[in-house]
């Protein structure tokens, strides 16, 4: 054998999606994937209730008081009931929605889903509750406030979505200014009729379905949610001083679009050749060339009206100005050289692969499919980014390139 | 229930196959018997740097990843106390370039002094982001030799002092490799939807020929059994208070094993947990504390950890926190408790075996510990544990003689 050559290539033509089914006559969203081979089972509520609403800091702390008593059962009751059921759950905090998903073995998920809707619907907001979680936020913000990548991050949220609700932060005083009052208000306007959208994954039969619409429909959102339609990243180079620090966080971005977007689907695949994966441009010269870092990457992040890029490291402080400028060099190459053939083959087999994974086991899929339903979009979507994939040119890319990542439109912020 | 097919190459690579249908990706897992336990005391870090050369070229193709990519698939890695452990997702009709990629860095490295330094500076950034440049980041650099005294353990994975690292030549990791990476030394799983046979022709074909060694004897100082509590206090420039109370517990086949993950279970796992609901809930003296085992093949620790509240000294939570083991280890815990631990481990479990990686890794993981057919058979074991289990091994372990506990504290 001649082991020097490598394996013949079978390109994938196409993926197979099942998608899941969607209820009718419920007044929001509410989708559902029973085709599973196991006994595990999801359910994913989003609450009209994220990060804009309310005042600074209001979103988070209603959001950490969703089990923190009724009348009938305190805190510690609640989560020991949950337990007993086997279940799991996670809230998930983001600029546009929360999300409350719900994990358990399928025969337990019903009253999982019961008890924890109870309690949100019954919270109480007792006073040592709310004390209690302050003071934990509190500490936790001091402590990620000594994270380079911590301080990178908000300080680039700030000029990011400058002047928009999007790049408000947190201060430690402004848990102080939070009132009880306040907290109940938030809660009635945006959790308790504020429940948009439903995704149910798992062997659940139509009773059983109707038997949780019933739990859930007290809680459905009937009002027109509003978002930022556009938004203005401010431009420039801004610098935090981080004493001591032995790495320099760096975050380089702009706001851009979302999947709406025309140029969307193409625009991934530049991203994906400049950071998205192990063999990107940026992980190619930055680490496996300089060893400057231990990683970096770039993305392209979506919300319902708009979405922003960022490239986000850390690297040795010794290294900051020369990673910037390195980070520039690639940018430029994009925009001056054609990407080879041989390269966007690769970046083309990787991304096919990707989405054959994306789109593997009954999580996954539901998931890809609801990613595209929020967007008012179906699943032909992925027939174009398959096909967008397999066409793009170099001169296209390169186009890409030269609209819109020019440097001068982009903020960079570092800390360190 | 996880099927799978077992066979043994000539040259003694141990090769698992389980068969998914329902998949269109494939796993490659090769899980490597070595890890940062295996280093010599004046050379750590090695195992790990190691794992970062893997991906510098092989003997006939110059670079790990790009085939891989080109394939659509994608790979990493990771390095414990314990083992090394690689592993490759791509789709399935592409099995071949995986099988390819790894048989040839199993055969033969051939990276060059450029790599060398390369990844040398690499690890290096790596220590600083995730042990220097964060609160709390140099714990586990510090609990290590506090807690083990004779057993490398005593040493993280990263490598005691960066200095090591600076200092690491090329022929140090030469005679490495040759040592450990060899079939007799590694176990491979490829999960996906395929034939047993052609699996069998395949592996033949790309490992077959590659030269078969004796597993290297392992000989490392065990622990003394402690006798002594141990304590070390740091000032630290943290925002907060931090204990990490550390219990030496037992290696990883033997029973008490998962009677003590139940134990810390039962203390800290979650909100319902008894660590967290008197002394967060009821007492109101910590901001998190929470309990969990480190899952060594040998002697592990069971960990309590967490943060204190303002204004709440360390001798308070000390105090309470040993008030609580004392009761835990007098009385015996209701059914209704050791229900809910095992439900939650059954659940967690159900969900972890969707992956197929997870599936992939975790079989080599129990074939390593003596049979892979352990992955079917754990749930068992813990159902199988009683109240009395629990309050036995508790006292074993849960007293003062055999902890020892770092305090990171705010300077002033």
């Amino acid at each position: 054998m001649d082991r020097t050559k490598a394996p013949d290539l079978v390109e994938i033509s196409s993926i197979s999606l099942v998608e899941p089914a969607k209820r009718k006559e419920f007044p929001v969203p509410f989708y559902t994937m029973d085709q599973i081979p196991n006994s595990t089972s999801r359910i994913e509520l989003y609450f009209n209730a994220g990060s804009i609403k309310g005042k600074v800091g209001l979103a988070s702390v209603v959001s950490g008081l969703l089990l923190s008593g009724t009348d009938k059962m305190s805190s510690t009751e609640i989560h020991s009931a949950i337990d007993d059921l086997g279940g799991f759950h996670d809230v998930s905090l983001g600029h546009e929605s929360v999300v409350v998903s719900l994990y358990g073995l399928n025969d337990k998920l019903y009253q999982i889903i019961r008890l924890y809707c109870e309690s949100l619907i019954n919270v109480t907001f007792y006073e040592n509750e709310i004390q209690e979680l302050k003071r934990d936020r509190k500490q936790r913000l001091k402590i990620n406030l000594e994270k380079v990548s911590f301080l990178a991050q908000r300080e680039f949220s700030k000029y990011l979505f400058h002047d928009s609700l999007y790049g408000r932060i947190i201060e430690e005083e402004d848990y102080e200014g939070i009132t009880r009052d306040e907290i109940v208000d938030f809660h009635r306007q945006y959790y308790l009729s504020g429940l948009f959208k439903i995704v149910l994954v798992g062997d659940f039969d139509e009773e059983q379905i109707v038997k949780i619409q019933d739990v859930l429909l007290p809680i459905c959102n009937h009002q027109e949610r509003d978002f930022e339609k556009k938004l203005n990243n401010q431009k420039g180079k801004y610098h935090f001083e981080k004493a001591g620090a032995l790495q320099t966080a760096i975050r380089i971005g702009r706001v851009l679009f979302n999947r709406k977007h025309e140029d969307y689907i193409d625009f991934l695949i530049l991203n994906t050749i400049l950071g998205e994966y192990f063999g990107s441009r940026l992980m190619s010269n930055l680490r496996e060339d300089k060893g400057y870092t231990y990683g970096i990457g770039s993305m392209l992040s979506e919300f319902h009206e708009t979405g922003y890029f960022l490239i986000a490291t850390e690297v040795g402080k010794e290294h900051a100005n020369n990673a910037i400028q390195e980070i520039e060099n690639e940018i430029i190459r994009l925009q001056k050289e054609f990407v080879s053939d041989e390269e966007l083959d690769l970046v083309r087999n990787y991304m096919l692969g990707q989405l054959l994974k994306s789109a593997d086991g009954p999580y996954s899929m539901t998931d890809l499919c609801v990613g595209i339903y929020s967007f008012d979009l179906s699943v032909d979507f992925y027939d174009k980014y398959l096909h967008k994939i397999k066409t793009i040119s170099p001169q296209r890319l390169q186009e890409l390139a030269k609209k819109y990542l020019n440097w001068e439109d982009l903020t960079i912020v570092s800390a360190g | 229930m996880i099927e799978f097919e077992r066979f043994t190459l000539t040259n003694g690579l141990k090769v698992l196959f389980h068969k998914d249908i329902t998949t269109p990706m494939a796993v490659v897992n090769i899980l490597y018997d070595v890890g940062a336990r295996d280093e010599s005391e004046e050379k750590t870090g090695f195992a790990h740097l190691f794992e970062h050369l893997m991906f510098g070229g092989s003997i006939n193709i110059p670079e790990f990843d790009t085939p891989l990519q080109r394939a659509g698939g994608e790979n990493n890695a990771f390095t414990s106390n314990d083992i090394t452990n690689y592993y490759d997702i791509l789709p399935a009709q592409n099995l071949d370039t995986a099988l390819w990629l790894e048989s040839d860095r199993m055969l033969s490295l051939a990276f060059t002094p450029k790599s060398m330094e390369v990844q040398r500076q690499v690890v290096i950034e790596e220590f600083k982001q995730r042990y220097l440049n964060q609160p709390y980041g140099d714990v586990w650099l510090q609990l290590r030799p506090l807690a083990y005294k004779k057993h490398p353990y005593k040493w993280a994975t990263i490598g005691k002092d960066i200095k090591h690292i600076e200092d690491a030549e090329m022929d140090d990791v030469r005679s490495f490799f040759d040592k450990y990476y060899h079939p007799g030394n590694a176990i491979m799983c490829i999960a996906g939807n395929f034939e047993l046979e052609d699996i069998q022709k395949k592996v033949e074909y790309w490992f077959g020929s590659i030269p078969g060694k004796l597993k290297p004897a392992r000989i490392i100082p065990s622990e003394p059994e402690q006798k002594k509590y141990g304590e070390l206090t740091l000032e630290r420039k943290v925002p907060a208070d931090a204990f990490y109370y550390a219990f030496k517990m037992s290696h990883r086949k033997s029973l008490d094993y998962y009677i003590t993950d139940l134990i810390s279970d039962a203390l800290g796992r979650e909100k319902s947990s008894r660590l967290y609901v008197r002394l967060k809930k009821e007492l109101n003296l910590v901001t998190e504390i929470s309990a969990y085992i480190t899952g060594s093949l040998d002697e592990g620790l069971l960990m309590v950890s967490g943060k204190l509240n303002d204004g709440v000294s360390f001798e308070e939570v000390d105090q309470e926190i040993w008030k609580l083991l004392g009761e835990f280890t007098s009385e015996l815990i209701s059914e209704k408790e050791l229900n809910r631990l095992n439900i939650k481990i059954r659940t967690a479990r159900e969900f972890q075996d969707q992956g197929l990686l997870s599936r992939a890794m975790n079989l080599c993981y129990f074939e390593l510990l003596g049979d892979a057919a352990g992955i079917n058979e754990d749930l068992e074991v813990y159902n199988s544990i009683t109240p009395e289990h629990l309050k036995e091994i508790g006292k074993k372990i849960l007293k003062k003689q055999n902890c020892s506990v770092l305090r990171i504290k705010k300077e002033k």
